[in-house]
Order: structure tokens, then C-alpha cells, then sequence
């Protein structure tokens, strides 16, 4: 006990990480104080008040944009659950010329900047003299919440051994009785996880949403209007709600995939 | 991949094939349409969209090569290119040296609660992005963390207002993003290290800086390029940050795609430096698929 003791006391990596988990929380810790003070401005800090919270239930704007963004997120999650599944099969158990264009290409989503996918959206949108509304955003939460549950299954899919299959079809199950009763219940966790995680990601968007938002508008498009009039108490306590419910569908997502497997 | 197309059943390694080929496709076709609509056709007409003008309120049929003459031309636009680079240079590569330490650390130093700490790294990387904007604002700001607090210890009287709206701001948000995705290639890229390796360093008489600087370093390198790879496109293309912490002084590339979409009504000049931003972004995954390493690719 002592050996280790000193060990974690003088160890100059030990102390750098507790400084780089500090900086990397300390600033969320700042909104959540922030969000209970009862004064306006930042500075004397004292008592603790839910006023914020109160006025945040009563702006009418405000919940109609939560509610935008349970909706896109949800549909967009759907819809990318469907097509990320058949896609990570395709990706896995087809075969065909071009797979590593077909993987780089799906990747792309994830790792090209959103304002890219912003901009190319919203010119399709044009040319096809669509008006920006919840179909546009939608169509933007689709884009990136597939390769995200794709890429998910696919890793699990690629362990899967392929024998339980092989033994349900000996046993004369039909291809769609072998999916449900045996391929699905095997990858059902990445899938929950998957889908947890492009909604969180969906939920909090914003570089691409931003470039096809008309009137129509999601929480963090609306938060994000809030703070053009500088940082009110309410956004410190909007963005204190939102990063409570984004914990909760992390942890909740860990709980379903152990991500660092996925890696 | 030559030798893959001349083999007409490629089914090597494989005994039985469960599906045949027919259904096989099928699954493909969501995604097949999902690629087509939604990232490859968008990224055409973008393409051809930076080839059209603006002429008055309306814009051209006629391709012409006159936006990127534009660009090139325009010293206040190359001046932000190259101060997109510096930035986001200067944020991917702080965003190494904060994540290498830290990887080092935990995949080697910590034998309990490993993956609690890994998870508390990466989960920033879905946690709002704008709360974690909204943060830094309000640390940097003239009323904010900082400010206050000299001020209240009597340091200083006047707000000091070199903290926000520029680079510096929009440099240390972008770090602070950038974390996360630095620090899983770098991660994995250690842990994959074999224990025995170490050990026959230490055998053959190498202290940990040894060690460390010529059988560990060495083998981090491709983490080490995946990571700094990802960090600088993701810094490269952030416009809402330089928007919010950067003032006109931290403008970059993507507050001026932005304002063609925006103010300035220059769809055409937008898509062209969106595609100049696109280019760049290829290359650098391109040379990332090739030397970086690939397990640490996001959460793939």
C-alpha cells in the first residue's frame, strides 16, 4: 500500500494526468456552476438558484426546438439503423470489386468536416428546389448518424463466428429465420450501442444542421441563436441540461458496447 | 486489388458461402442509394457548383475556372488559408503532445479502472460540442472565469481583453476539441505494444527513456499520424468556433465558406473553396490510409 502510495505521489505523469483530466472537465464544470448562480454576470458567485431552469420550461421557443431535435434524431436514427445494418452486411459478407472505395466513401461522414457535407446538402437541396425545412435536416442527421451504426455492427459482424449460422442453416432454417433468430440476437447490443451513439451525436449537431436550417429550427441551432446576445444564465442551463442527457445516453451506450472493443 | 477483379469467384479462404451472390446485393442496396444521394451526388454538384458565377442575383450555366482565379488572386483569401493551416497546425499538434502523456499513462502505468479513464476521454468526443464552445466562452470572456477571478484577487482592473475573439481562443478551443480523436489512435497504437517487447528492452540493459524513445516511440508513429491527420481536418473545416471565440482577427477557411452561404450570396465562390477544403481533406486521409494506422480510426 505504501510502495504504491508514493509511487502515484511522485510521479510526474501521474500529476500531468490529473491536470489533463481537469482541463478536459473543468470548463463543463463551469457551465453546471454557472448554470445555479444567482447573479447575472459571472462574476461573485454566490447562493444557488433553479430560477434559470424554471424560466428555461417556460420559453415556449425553446421546447419547441427540443422537440424538433427528439424528432429529427429519432427519425434520422431510424432510418440509419435500417440502412447501417444491411450496409455493415454488405460490407462484411458481400463481395465485390471497389470494397475499399465503398468503406473509404462511407467513411467519409465521419471524417470529412462537417461544413463540407453542410454546403454539398444544401446545393442538392437547391437543385432540387426543395425549401430548407425538417426534411433538409433530416437528410443532413442521415448523412452521418448511417456510417456510425455501419461501422458499428460491421466490427461486431467481422468477429461473429459464422458456424451458428452455418448450423441453424444445416437444420433447414430459411436465410430471414437464420437473421432473426440467430445473426440478430448476436449483434443486438451493436446495434443499441450504434444507434445510442449517432443519436447523441444527432442530438447535439450542429456544423451541417446549421447549413440547412430555414425556420425550422433544432436545440442547438436555437441555443446557438441564444448566444448571439451573449451568455445568458438560461444557456448555461439549457447547456447543462443537454450535457446531463448526453452522460446519460453515453453511459447508457457503454453499457451496451464495450466501445474500446470496437476499436 | 488487380488480382481480386481476375479471379471471377473470389471465395478464398471460404468454405461455403451463406447467402448467394443475388441476396448478398440486396443488403447493399439502402446504402448503395444512401451514398449515391446523400454524400456522392452532393459532392458532384459542389463540384460543379464552384464552376458556375455569380452574375447579379443569378448564377451562370457557363463553367468557367474564375472563383479559384479568385481565390488565388485575393490576398485577404489566401492570408485566411494560410492562417487556417497555422491554427489548426498549432491546435492538432498541442492536441499530441496534451494526448500523448495522458495515452503513455493510462495504457501503461494503469493496471485498474483503465477503461473508466479511456471512456472519460473519449466521451467529450459526443458530448455537445457547442456546451463545450459555450465553456470556453465563458472562461476566456471579459466577465468570464478568468477575468473575474484576477479581478476579484485585486490582480488586475480592467478585464484583460486579449483572452477572446482571436487565434489564441479559437487555437486552444480547437485542442481542447481535438483531444479525443488524438488520443484513440494514440492509445491504441500503445496498447498493441507486446509486453515482451519492453521486457527484452530492459533485458538488454535500456533504462525506461530508452525504451521508451527506441522501441515504444518508434512504434506510435503511424497512431501518431492518424491522430495529428484528424485534428487538423477537423480544425481546418470549424467555422462555428472561430465564429464564436475568434473575433474578425481568428476568422478562417470556414467563416468565409460560411459568408458566400450567408451575407455575401456567393454560392458559386462558396462551393469553390468548399472544394478546395474537400481537396485537402482527401489528400491528407489519402496519406493517412497509407502510412497512418487504421484500427484508430474514430470508433470504426
Amino acid at each position: 500500500m505504501k510502495k504504491e502510495r508514493r509511487k502515484f505521489k511522485f510521479s510526474p505523469l501521474g500529476i500531468y494526468a490529473v491536470l489533463a483530466y481537469s482541463f478536459l472537465y473543468l470548463p463543463l464544470a463551469v457551465v453546471i456552476v454557472f448554470s445555479f448562480s444567482p447573479t447575472k454576470s459571472i462574476v461573485g458567485f454566490s447562493g444557488f438558484t433553479t430560477r434559470w431552469y424554471i424560466k428555461l420550461f417556460n420559453d415556449e421557443a425553446l421546447i419547441a426546438a427540443l422537440i424538433h431535435s427528439l424528432q429529427v434524431s429519432l427519425t434520422a436514427v431510424s432510418i440509419a439503423v435500417v440502412v447501417g445494418t444491411s450496409g455493415a452486411f454488405f460490407l462484411v459478407r458481400a463481395n465485390f470489386p471497389g470494397k475499399q472505395l465503398f468503406r473509404s466513401l462511407s467513411q467519409l461522414p465521419l471524417i470529412l468536416p462537417g461544413i463540407i457535407l453542410g454546403i454539398a446538402l444544401l446545393i442538392l437541396f437547391m437543385n432540387l428546389g426543395f425549401e430548407l425545412s425538417m426534411f433538409s435536416i433530416l437528410m443532413g442527421h442521415v448523412c452521418f448518424t448511417t456510417p456510425v451504426i455501419m461501422f458499428q455492427v460491421a466490427s461486431r459482424l467481422q468477429r461473429l463466428p459464422r458456424s451458428f449460422e452455418y448450423a441453424a442453416k444445416d437444420l433447414g432454417a430459411t436465410p430471414v429465420k437464420i437473421f432473426w433468430y440467430v445473426t440478430l440476437p448476436m449483434i443486438r447490443t451493436a446495434i443499441i450501442g450504434g444507434a445510442l451513439l449517432a443519436f447523441t451525436m444527432s442530438f447535439d449537431e450542429i456544423i451541417i444542421t446549421y447549413f440547412l436550417t430555414g425556420t425550422w429550427t433544432t436545440l442547438p441551432v436555437f441555443i446557438y441563436g441564444m448566444m448571439r446576445f451573449g451568455l445568458s444564465p438560461q444557456v448555461f442551463a439549457i447547456s447543462t441540461v443537454v450535457l446531463t442527457f448526453a452522460m446519460v445516453l453515453i453511459v447508457l451506450m457503454a453499457k451496451f458496447t464495450a466501445v474500446r472493443e470496437e476499436l | 486489388m488487380k488480382s481480386m477483379k481476375e479471379l471471377p469467384n473470389n471465395k478464398r479462404g471460404k468454405k461455403r458461402v451463406l447467402f448467394d451472390k443475388p441476396r448478398s446485393y440486396i443488403m447493399g442496396i439502402p446504402i448503395i442509394f444512401w451514398l449515391l444521394i446523400i454524400i456522392i451526388t452532393p459532392v458532384i454538384l459542389m463540384l460543379i457548383m464552384s464552376f458556375r458565377q455569380k452574375v447579379g442575383y443569378d448564377i451562370s450555366n457557363i463553367l468557367t475556372l474564375s472563383n479559384y482565379l479568385e481565390i488565388l488572386k485575393k490576398p485577404s483569401y489566401v492570408k485566411i488559408l494560410l492562417r487556417s493551416f497555422r491554427i489548426a497546425l498549432i491546435a492538432s499538434t498541442l492536441a499530441i503532445f496534451a494526448s500523448y502523456p495522458l495515452a503513455y499513462y493510462i495504457s501503461r502505468k494503469i493496471r485498474k479502472g483503465r477503461h473508466l479513464l479511456f471512456m472519460l476521454i473519449i466521451a467529450p468526443l459526443w458530448i455537445s460540442y457547442l456546451v463545450r464552445i459555450i465553456a470556453w466562452r465563458a472562461i476566456l470572456g471579459n466577465k468570464g472565469l478568468i477575468n473575474s477571478t484576477l479581478m476579484a484577487l485585486g490582480l488586475i482592473k480592467e478585464p484583460l481583453s486579449f483572452l477572446l475573439y482571436n487565434q489564441f481562443a479559437v487555437a486552444i478551443t480547437l485542442t481542447y476539441i481535438s483531444i479525443p480523436f488524438v488520443f484513440i489512435p494514440l492509445y491504441t497504437a500503445l496498447e498493441k505494444i507486446p509486453v515482451n517487447l519492453i521486457d527484452a528492452a530492459r533485458d538488454l540493459g535500456a533504462n525506461e527513456f530508452h525504451t521508451f524513445i527506441n522501441v515504444i516511440l518508434p512504434l506510435c508513429i503511424p497512431g501518431l499520424l492518424t491522430g495529428f491527420m484528424l485534428a487538423f481536418i477537423i480544425s481546418l473545416g470549424d467555422y462555428i468556433i472561430p465564429m464564436q471565440l475568434g473575433g474578425t482577427g481568428g476568422m478562417m477557411l470556414g467563416n468565409i465558406i460560411w459568408s458566400q452561404f450567408g451575407f455575401a450570396f456567393n454560392w458559386p465562390l462558396g462551393a469553390a473553396l468548399g472544394f478546395i477544403l474537400f481537396s485537402i481533406a482527401a489528400v491528407i486521409l489519402a496519406i493517412t490510409q497509407k502510412f497512418g494506422s487504421r484500427e484508430g480510426m474514430l470508433y470504426e
